[in-house]
């Protein structure tokens, strides 16, 4: 199982990377939408943790992008700062499965992807 | 049917920068986006540059127009320009916040007078936004502003943000800051990872 | 002073700050690589440290030393087919796309920036003689501009190592260069078939210019721009292109460090960046 994690911040990407390889996923990453959308024209994953907030290209039009210009269907969680409603309603209509807010807790995180993926036999 | 040698890199237009401001001014709310583009870039050298093209940003539906306008305001850079970008952070165009964040980036001694105010700013967004400029902001008091934050903002999100980049720019200075942090958030397992980190890199310089 | 100038730490986060800076990554493998450049660095800055230096690099206004740098830290040595995939998405890819909806009065417009000296607007030009049948159908102007006039004349004179063409293969070889002294020259029906022009991608006045091109090489050029430059140039080429107009960048170089106007495309042979055929 291959994730692709976009987030601006080195920190949060070495954060989710740990916990996704320790569960034994493989980890990809990305520093904006942008990137994104190069890595995953090139690459097949399973599953897509992106930020909302990036410079260049925003988590929003990331998935709008992905999934207009039919790139991949594949699982996506989008994760956000904010707990705002009105960012619930634009992450699935962009194309969001799931949404989960800062800071996130491994457990939490675990949870969330496995139920998207399923459990990755390490 | 060849290859060709080519005779027509030759300016196709009069369209030069040659023209007068109020002409450029008026090409800024032409019809045509391309006159838009180029009005936004040669309209830097005018008086009132940034409120024409702050003006300019809010109405403009296309994006390419859009991206040459900052590129302009963030070369002309003065207070007016500056207070566009702040209200920019404040919009709920998710892609427009972030180009304003990058090209506050860009402007260093402008936005350092104005840095206290937005990392002290109520919305908690607009001071992890504070925080994203501080990123690639040359200036002295990055650190300092970074350990304040740490300190005491109460919002977990804006320390975060600020913690991702103390691993980056902090010296031992950051480190008490640092661990006064991990006792703050002690049930949040990603600022013990990220305040972890920081202090690894910094004592490891 | 100990041995090691970097420590493992500090190496992480320059690798860290460098990707996000220039697209470029490097890994604990590079680190030979990486180290002996950066100390080069560090003594010639007369810096105390490492740290020191990282602190010279991250926040001099300028961004001059990080020029410096990149500069060391990407070999840049340019030859006859070099990256040549792009050149295979050129024929195979971009072209059959820009003919369906090319004005057939009017030629392809091809843009190489920076030329330097001439290796790879000869390459292309060979390329569409040997590999592209469109050839007969339509006629293609081939522009390459550097902002150095003096390597310019050098593309001019076409004069090359036999190390700089030993990736060109020896048909084309017999067929499109002649023994002089000095080296191998490209016969002048190919040296005639290039418009050299001087252009500062930085002047507005001399990227004005360039108008209705199809598809621009601008490869391993804008890593060396800061980055408010890199994306103010990328905002003059998307005006030099006509709608659905292509841009290739070098390998190690990616738009979505640049500017967020263009279309990521993915081809069989390459990932390329077109101009939106319509607003968005």
């Amino acid at each position: 199982m291959k994730v692709l994690i976009v987030d601006d911040a080195s920190t949060v990407r070495m954060y989710h990377r740990n916990v996704l390889e320790a569960a034994g996923y493989v980890v990809d990453e990305a520093v904006n939408g942008l990137e994104a959308l190069e890595k995953a024209l090139e690459n097949t994953f399973d599953l897509y943790i992106v930020d909302i907030n990036m410079p260049k290209m925003d988590g929003y039009e990331f998935l709008m992008q992905l999934r207009s210009e039919d790139i991949d269907q594949a699982p996506a969680i989008m994760v956000s700062t904010e707990a705002a409603e009105l960012d619930h309603t634009k992450a699935f209509t962009a194309g969001a499965n799931l949404y989960m807010v800062k800071p996130i807790k491994p457990l939490q995180m675990m949870t969330y992807v496995r139920l998207l993926v399923g459990e990755e036999s390490v | 049917m060849a290859l060709k040698k080519s005779n027509t890199t030759a300016p196709e237009e009069t369209q030069s920068s040659q023209r007068d401001c109020s002409e450029i001014s008026k090409d800024l709310i032409s019809e045509d986006p391309s006159k838009r583009r180029w009005a936004a870039r040669d309209i830097v050298s005018c008086a009132h540059a940034s409120v024409m093209l702050l003006d300019q940003l809010e109405a403009e539906k296309d994006m390419s127009v859009k991206q040459v306008i900052l590129s302009s305001l963030t070369q002309i850079g003065d207070t007016e320009a500056v207070n566009g970008l702040v209200r920019c952070l404040r919009t709920e165009d998710v892609s427009l916040r972030n180009e304003a964040i990058e090209a506050m980036k860009h402007l260093p001694r402008e936005v350092a007078s104005i840095m206290a105010s937005l990392l002290n700013d109520p919305d908690p967004d607009v001071r992890i936004f504070a925080v994203n400029i501080l990123e690639s902001l040359c200036h002295p008091d990055v650190e300092q502003w970074l350990i304040d934050v740490i300190r005491d903002d109460e919002h977990v999100n804006v320390c975060a943000t600020a913690v991702d980049l103390l691993g980056e720019v902090g010296s031992e200075k950051s480190e008490p800051a640092l661990l006064a942090l991990k006792e703050r958030f002690t049930d949040e397992p990603y600022i013990q990872f990220a305040a972890d980190l920081a202090i690894k890199r910094i004592i490891g310089s | 002073m100990s041995d090691q100038l970097i420590s493992d730490q500090e190496f992480d986060k320059f690798a860290e700050f460098f990707y996000r800076k220039t697209g470029i990554k490097f890994d604990k493998s590079k680190r030979y690589f990486v180290d002996k450049r950066v100390a080069e660095r560090v003594k010639a800055t007369d810096s105390e440290s490492f740290r020191h230096y990282f602190t010279t690099l991250r926040f001099q206004a300028s961004g001059e030393e990080l020029q410096k740098l990149t500069n060391l830290l990407t070999v840049n040595e340019t030859y006859f087919m070099r990256e040549d995939y792009q050149f295979r998405c050129l024929i195979d890819s971009m072209l059959p796309d820009v003919i369906t909806r090319h004005d057939p009065n009017k030629p392809i417009r091809i843009w190489c920036i920076p030329s330097s000296s001439g290796e790879e607007p000869y390459s292309i030009a060979m390329y569409l003689l040997e590999e592209w049948d469109g050839i007969d159908k339509w006629d293609v102007e081939l522009i390459a501009s550097d902002i150095d006039t003096q390597i310019l004349e050098t593309a001019k004179r076409g004069i090359y190592s036999e190390r700089s063409i030993r990736n060109v293969p020896s048909t084309w070889k017999r067929r499109y260069f002649r023994d002089v002294t000095g080296g191998q020259q490209v016969i002048e029906d190919i040296r005639d078939a290039v418009e050299f022009t001087r252009v500062n991608l930085s002047e507005p006045a001399d990227v004005r210019a360039m108008r209705n091109i199809d598809i621009i090489f601008c490869r391993n050029l804008l890593i060396y721009f800061d980055d408010l430059s890199r994306k103010v140039a990328a905002e003059y080429m998307f005006e030099a292109l006509s709608p659905g107009g292509y841009i290739c960048l070098g390998h190690t170089e990616s738009m979505g460090r640049i500017s967020p106007l263009y279309r990521v495309k993915k081809f069989p042979a390459a990932i390329v960046y077109q101009r939106p055929l319509e607003a968005k």
